[in-house]
């Protein structure tokens, strides 16, 4: 190779060098896209997010990675996809939990890190059912036998959760203030530390996803008095929801998918057909049905306007907690 | 018991089909290298293979994952002995002898112990599981938070063993340590605490950074302040292996180590990190050397790495015969076999004999494949040391780095290593031990946590840790402990404590 070639060789290839990021603009996605879940893995949103992200690879022609970036009840991994560059290239997957923490913030007079605002709402993906259950030394048969006794010994009976204001709180709140009736709050660091606690007896109650409580129920060991789905739960037929047993709750344990603020219509437009793709077809369902929770799939308008909903419900949650004494 | 020997010769059956094997050896060999590695830890090496799972059936999944989990166990110590450097947790206590082993020229035999420590507990771990796996996952059950208190009190006694230096030293490190344990959210009431609105701070100190930092750092730092004496440790090839008398120092720890670190390991929650601490506190509270410990003592290294070992086995006792994740590694492996539709639970040996057996079965296999990996690779690993310093060194702090940064993907843990890693300097300069601190730092969250949900139980009555009988035993234990001390102190008996603490006193300011 003489010097003349390796001139224009450089030269050729320092231009290929600075076109690459013009092709980035207009073909999203160019490069590998980041899924953060802020959770610790084995969590709800990595057993929906792994199959997920699998899926989706080869439909985007792109690498999906799933981001762990847990911390702080799951505000840690939102706050850094809140404040991503809103490329498209860093997408945030929460649960319901994700519309409480400005409501926190504001009750322990704290400037908020980020609010709902601070997302665009691309699509719901899963639902999990949740279940009130009661292990398997406490006398009661149905809800109404708890609600009586609670009734009758008001902040005697423990209930466990997987942290305060956390996923397993906000129900048991809202529960508690459809039935009338105060329990004490056994506040542990996880869902499943939360489930160790009501088996080993040192909470009666738990409200927890039928997913992560089905093995015990089967067993014996839990017993499930109601469910908190606006139906009942496909997997547990037998088990009213609470609306029929007279108590105006609903929660359910969905997982969506988030882009922040300021990514452009284009890219949002591609994800959600891409998206929608993977979580109607057959391999998603099975995997969803394999874990025991439901494909439930609203694209970004009907998943906004569900978003809206439910996070009045987690407000008006974190509002009856309050602050703790302690 | 019979119907159990039928069963396992079943799961054998399995396991040893070529496949099932293939994924084993799979597992165990990305397990070494993920143990071995100081980027990468066991959780997201699991996580991220979790996707190829997908089209494997649930026990070839199980299989490997589980291969990677014992796997890394394995290869944990390699870095610690070597370099000094904790990858998780619960190395924290072989870098202390492992390492002084090291610079004495003996780092194969102390890589040989720490390979055949862990093969005597995983392989014990495992037996212990087919046999008595169901009843003691019920009274794993009965450990809640009154007992976690107790066992952390006598992990709070047990500190004043774990150090080299003084007792005053040794407090005031602990103190240290139980202090920045405080940081971080108040999981009761939800107020943070000495967090400066820094979120990354939310979930308190990391145990890794800390660790890394004072041990791994800290030793390179003081480096240059001391002769370095060019002279590698090199190895000679016939020196690999221990002698007959380090052989014969740790049989006992490594039994103790291994039946201590299984009883921890069944414990649900986050009890399996103190194991190997408790372990080495004991081994130097029954030694007759005690003043051995912290330069090199065999016993330092074997019991630790045994107890951790057995732990990470005595884990999935609750998780196979109850279905509750223990810690975030088996609730990884339970996602895993969820989204092969099988609900872990009470119920997983009946319904699910196949993947129960198997993979129980498999991890006889894998640990004997592990020990026919690691002990060929000690060589090769000694041969690390070889490098000189000055290429040594940097590469060591580039992996701090990567390994911290790894492990919550959090820069700000990358910082804290850092100062960390000054304060180690500044702490071997004036001879403080920096093991306390990182024991009080693991103890001070989980101790905080259950004192208060005990209390929160018996609505502020602390009886309720006499009422029960776990906690009202151990406590009985602590206070006997602590009774035998005020007695040498009465009877005016100088310990080796003493001694220590009249050498410091005589020792020349350097």
């Amino acid at each position: 190779m003489d010097r003349r070639h390796f001139v224009a060789g450089s030269a050729a290839a320092a231009v290929a060098l600075a076109i690459r990021p013009s092709f980035a603009q207009d073909a999203y996605p160019s490069h590998a896209i980041t899924f953060i879940n802020p959770f610790p893995p084995g969590g709800a949103v990595d057993v929906v997010g792994r199959p997920f992200t699998t899926l989706l690879e080869p439909i985007i022609k792109q690498a999906c990675v799933v981001d762990t970036k847990a911390g702080a009840a799951g505000a840690l991994g939102a706050q850094v996809a809140a404040n991503a560059k809103p490329d498209g290239y860093t997408l945030l997957m929460h649960l319901p939990s994700i519309s409480g923490f400005a409501d926190v913030d504001k009750l322990f007079g704290r400037q908020p890190k980020f609010t709902r605002a601070d997302f665009i709402p691309i699509a719901r993906l899963s639902a999990g059912p949740m279940v009130i259950v009661v292990n398997d030394q406490q006398p009661y048969k149905t809800l109404k036998d708890l609600v009586d006794d609670a009734k009758k010994r008001p902040d005697q009976i423990l209930f466990s959760s997987s942290g305060l204001y956390g996923a397993l709180h906000l129900p048991t709140a809202l529960f508690m203030k459809a039935a009338g009736i105060q329990m004490r709050h056994l506040p542990t660091n996880g869902g499943g530390p939360a489930l160790t606690a009501i088996l080993g007896n040192n909470s009666q109650v738990l409200v927890s996803s039928i997913a992560a409580a089905s093995g015990q129920i089967k067993a014996g060991k839990l017993k499930a008095l109601g469910c908190l789905g606006a139906t009942r739960a496909a997997s547990m037929p037998d088990v009213p929801t609470l609306k029929e047993q007279g108590y105006d709750v609903q929660f359910s344990l969905w997982v969506g998918l988030f882009a922040p603020k300021g990514t452009p219509d284009a890219v949002i437009a591609k994800l959600r057909t891409e998206t929608k793709k993977v979580v109607t077809g057959e391999q998603f369902k099975t995997a969803m049905t394999n874990i025991g929770d439901e494909v439930a799939y609203l694209d970004a308008p009907d998943f906004a306007k569900f978003w809206d909903e439910d996070a009045k419900r987690v407000e008006q949650a974190v509002q009856l907690i309050g602050r703790v004494q302690g | 018991m019979e119907s159990t020997l039928f069963s396992l010769a079943h799961g054998f059956a399995i396991a040893f089909q070529p496949d099932n094997l293939w994924y084993a050896f799979l597992g165990c060999l990305v397990g070494t290298l993920v143990g071995v590695l100081p980027g990468i830890g066991p959780l997201s090496g699991i996580s991220i293979l979790l996707p190829v799972t997908f089209g494997l059936n649930a026990t070839q999944a199980v299989i490997m994952l589980a291969g990677i989990y014992y796997g890394s166990q394995y290869g944990g110590s390699t870095t610690s002995i070597l370099m000094r450097i904790p990858g998780e947790a619960s190395s924290v206590m072989t870098c202390i002898d492992g390492n002084a082993m090291a610079k004495k020229g003996r780092a194969g035999a102390a890589l040989c112990i720490a390979a055949v420590g862990s093969w005597v507990a995983g392989t014990f771990g495992v037996i212990a599981l087919t046999v008595v796996a169901p009843p003691l996952a019920t009274i794993a059950l009965k450990f809640g938070p009154p007992e976690y208190t107790a066992l952390l009190v006598l992990g709070l006694i047990f500190l004043a063993y774990m150090s080299s230096s003084s007792l005053v030293r040794t407090l005031l490190m602990a103190c240290i340590g139980l202090m920045l344990g405080m940081i971080g959210i108040d999981n009761m009431t939800g107020h943070f605490r000495y967090s400066f609105n820094l979120t990354e701070l939310g979930d308190g100190i990391g145990i890794v950074p800390v660790a890394v930092g004072l041990f791994g750092l800290g030793e390179i730092l003081s480096t240059p302040s001391h002769k370095v004496i060019g002279e590698v440790i090199a190895p000679k090839f016939r020196e690999l292996w221990p002698s007959r008398k380090e052989w014969n120092e740790s049989y006992w720890p490594i039994g103790r180590g291994t039946l201590l670190g299984f009883i921890i390991g069944i414990i649900p929650g986050s009890a399996h990190i103190i194991s190997s601490f408790l372990s080495y506190a004991l081994e130097r509270r029954i030694s007759k050397h005690p003043e051995e410990f912290g330069r090199g003592a065999v016993a330092g290294v074997a019991g630790p790495e045994s107890a951790n070992n057995s732990a990470s086995t005595g884990a999935f006792v609750p998780m196979l015969a109850l279905g509750i994740p223990t810690g975030p590694i088996p609730a990884v492996l339970m996602g895993a076999l969820m989204v092969h539709g099988i609900a872990p639970g009470p119920q997983l040996v009946t319904e699910h004999p196949d993947v129960f057996w198997g993979f129980v079965a498999s991890m006889y296999v894998g640990n004997l494949m592990l020990l026919a990996l690691n002990l060929p690779l000690v060589g090769l690993f000694v041969t690390v040391l070889r490098i000189p310093y000055a290429y040594l060194y940097p590469l060591i702090i580039m992996f701090c780095v990567i390994g911290v940064y790894e492990v919550n993907h959090s820069i700000v843990d990358v910082w804290i290593m850092l100062i960390m890693g000054v304060l180690g300097y500044a702490l071997r300069k004036f001879s403080f031990d920096p093991a306390p601190l990182v024991l009080g730092l693991v103890i001070a969250p989980i101790f905080e946590q259950s004192l208060r949900q005990s209390l929160i139980m018996s609505n502020g009555n602390y009886f309720i840790f006499f009422n029960r009988p776990i906690s009202a035993g151990l406590l009985i234990v602590c206070i006997v402990l602590l009774g035998m001390s005020a007695l040498t102190f009465i009877l005016k008996r100088k310990d080796w404590r003493d001694k220590l603490a009249a050498a410091e006193a005589g020792e020349p300011i350097a």
